[in-house]
């Protein structure tokens, strides 16, 4: 009997192993596309009727969305991948694509679907820089669906409130945003009720290299061999979140609801957040009495007193890539589906506020009627792209850890800082 | 020709064993195939997104024991593990027995009902909820601040949550606590239960005290299932990884609760480095293995209780 036993449980293993083995098989003409995308309310209306009529018109081609948040996303995206069972299309943000294309897991773009005749084409229809992140060896492997760049959100109330003029006294420099929230913040002992602004945690590389890199710090060396660079540029800013947070002047923390979703209620608890043009169909959407009040406002990214450079925050795009694995009807479909979506590129815009990074649309009348459009487009002008790496991902982890150890463990900027050197030159050297 | 017989005993086995069966092919689907295919994983240098990858023998092994692991090292996950599972399951296992016991001396079994119900009923919700719930409270402007500035007869001072490494260690022992207490005194209930009425009638005839017939009749009855409840807290607590992860995702450090389960999620999932990450969780496995064994060796006499 045990020898049965014995047997039948050896006989199960081997059966679960070749089950779970065993790859998919056979085709038909019926194309399946499997899109993943991330969830934005705003968007989804626009693009379930795009997806439904390209349906219409294609009618051999079915296409299953699944949404999810967006940083649930890359993680699933990257399982998916690693089983052997990713999605036909999906779409990441830039510092996440790179990994993909280089490890040859997404498909180059069939230029003739998506309404170009060659990569060269495909660069020309875009802003400098924008496609970039999707490039390799020559090829393009991704198309934007969206550009965000991240200005400062103002609440005038708010500024009234606390006896300030928001139009002469909005900040300009990082002293004066810490100067305004001491005058902005109100609080209950050591409990804030009110805060001035607040930081978008925990997105370092969008916020807080572009601050390094005011007083002359660097992420990653040009030559890309040194990550970290400028220790006094990095001590100084690991040392202004240490005095932002709870053991230093308490002016804000991770640990509170983020800005970002607060402002839209104009609750009197924050008076300015850092977003993106996006946050405007969000307060639209949300509160609709705030949006038309034009109690808000937007101005530039703020320097520091002592910047060598004028950097504002960095832009990302979130990109639609398609799966090298899928065979070449489906890869067709599914840049033409993308094609498709992507040609209503003023719809998005005047509907759901996301920009998508054509010359064409950035030169439109329908953007510079947005509001606050120039503040943006003169933000994109001093910014430059996120880091897109294939470390990207650590580096944004890392960063992270460094403000939380200085921010909530009280760990030194200078032991800060030395750790994230030596952690990021890790990961540098271990992907290079 | 002789007739091949069976006695009752191989009958019953062989039904037995076909009745096995189904869970043995989930078991091998959804159990031993990880665990090999962990162990495997374990020695190559697997990344998420490659489509390649090579034996690197004990490299990774290696890796977690004598490096930094990007600032989370292995031995800090070991740490917070342990403090994790020593601080929910001893206190845990204490707690339900003592509410089972409670609710046993209810009279009315409605009433009995309504507290299992009340009790069980966060074990049923999402850890996402959960967390949602738990992050409110812990909020600086929440109601465990209000609570605490009550009992301490402060005002506004701001006890961090979710900021102090020890207090938010304690933040999510808390959160487990919540959860999962109303799982284990349903366990207990049911040993209780099982214990004959003809032995405390017994008791209570020969003048015994309430206290001195818990010491004396349930619990040394009740260690079978004191044993089994301990184990299954024990792991569970040791496989913690949601209220963590939760609680990080809220803005909380990550370091001082960087269990193992979280560290293994974040080398494979968030950072691709799937041979690492495997090595991680064949460690975590035979942590689990080591002390399940121990457990079992010193709860072994609890099988010989008879009634």
């Amino acid at each position: 009997m045990r020898k049965a036993l014995v047997l039948l449980l050896s006989l199960m293993m081997a059966v679960s192993i070749f089950a779970a083995g065993a790859g998919e098989g056979g085709s038909n003409d019926q194309i399946v596309i499997e899109f993943w995308t991330h969830e934005d309310v705003n968007r989804q209306a626009l693009e379930d009727r795009y997806i439904q009529e390209f349906m219409e018109s294609h009618p051999n081609v079915t296409v299953n969305v699944t949404r999810q948040a967006s940083t649930k996303l890359i993680e699933l995206v990257q399982t998916a991948f690693a089983a052997g069972e990713g999605p036909t299309m999906f779409n990441l943000s830039s510092r996440d694509v790179d990994a993909y294309s280089v490890g040859g897991r997404v498909a180059p773009m069939d230029y003739g679907a998506a309404g170009y005749t060659d990569a060269q084409s495909v660069k020309d229809a875009y802003l400098d820089g924008m496609i970039d992140p999707v490039t390799y060896d020559g090829e393009v492997y991704g198309l934007p669906l969206e550009l965000t760049n991240w200005c400062i959100f103002i609440n005038k109330k708010v500024f009234r409130d606390a006896g300030l003029d928001p139009e002469t006294d909005y900040p300009r420099t990082w002293e004066d945003m810490v100067e305004l929230s001491e005058k902005l913040v109100i609080r209950d002992g050591d409990i804030l009720v009110r805060r001035g602004y607040d930081f978008r945690y925990p997105y370092y590389l969008e916020t807080l290299v572009p601050m390094v890199e005011q007083l002359g710090g660097q992420l990653v060396s040009d030559d890309g061999t040194e990550a970290i660079v400028g220790e006094e540029a990095w001590v100084k800013v690991l040392q202004f979140m240490q005095d932002w947070g709870p053991n230093g002047l308490n002016l804000g923390s991770p640990t509170y609801t983020n800005a970002r979703s607060l402002f839209n209620r104009d609750n009197n608890d924050i008076a300015m957040a850092t977003t993106g043009l996006y946050q405007e169909a969000r307060i639209k959407a949300d509160n609709p009495e705030f949006y038309d009040s034009g109690e808000w406002m937007v101005v530039p990214f703020p320097v520091f007193e002592d910047a060598v450079n004028d950097v504002a925050a960095c832009y990302y795009g979130h990109y639609y890539m398609v799966n090298a694995d899928a065979d070449e009807a489906t890869q067709k479909a599914a840049w033409e589906l993308i094609a498709y979506m992507l040609s209503h590129g003023e719809e998005y815009l005047t509907e759901v506020q996301l920009i998508q990074p054509t010359k064409e649309l950035m030169e439109s009348e329908a953007y510079r009627n947005m509001p606050y459009s120039e503040v943006f487009l003169g933000d994109f002008e001093r910014g430059h792209v996120v880091y897109y790496g294939a470390a990207s991902a650590e580096f944004q982890a890392q960063l992270r850890n460094a403000v939380e150890a200085v921010m909530l463990q009280g760990v030194t900027p200078q032991q800060a800082y030395s750790d994230l050197k030596a952690n990021c030159q890790e990961i540098l050297d271990e992907n290079s | 020709m002789g007739r091949k017989s069976y006695s009752i005993e191989r009958k019953q086995a062989k039904w037995g064993l076909i009745f096995t069966i189904p869970c043995l092919v989930f078991f091998a689907v959804f159990s031993f195939y990880p665990i090999i295919n962990a162990l495997l994983t374990s020695f190559t240098n697997r990344r998420a997104i490659a489509r390649t990858s090579e034996f690197v023998g004990f490299e990774n092994y290696v890796y977690i024991f004598t490096k930094d692991n990007g600032g989370f090292p292995l031995s800090n996950s070991i740490r917070a593990t342990l403090i994790f599972t020593i601080g929910t399951f001893i206190p845990m296992i204490i707690a339900s027995l003592i509410i089972a016991t409670f609710l046993m001396q209810l009279r009315k079994d409605k009433y009995r009902g309504f507290f299992q119900l009340m009790y069980y009923t966060p074990a049923v919700l999402s850890s996402v909820v959960a967390a949602a719930i738990w992050m409110i409270i812990f909020d600086p402007r929440g109601l465990m601040n209000q609570i605490s500035n009550f009992v301490m007869r402060t005002s506004g001072v701001d006890y961090n949550w979710l900021v102090d490494s020890t207090m938010l260690q304690i933040s999510t022992m808390m959160i487990y606590f919540w959860k999962y207490i109303g799982y284990f005194v349903i366990l207990f209930i049911t040993g209780l239960a099982s214990i004959p009425s003809t032995i405390y009638e017994a008791a209570t005839v020969d003048g015994s005290s309430r206290w001195h017939t818990f010491w004396k009749i349930t619990l040394p009855l009740l260690k079978p299932t004191t044993a089994m409840v301990s184990i299954m807290a024990m792991l569970q607590c040791l496989k913690t990884f949601s209220t963590q992860y939760m609680l990080y995702q809220g803005g909380s450090s990550r370091f001082p609760i960087d269990v193992i389960t979280m560290n293994i999620y974040f080398t494979g999932i968030r950072n691709g480095r799937l041979g690492r990450a495997s090595a991680m969780s064949i460690v975590l496995f035979l942590i689990m293995l080591i002390f399940t064994y121990i457990q079992l060796r010193l709860t072994r006499s609890s099988e010989d209780v008879e009634y």
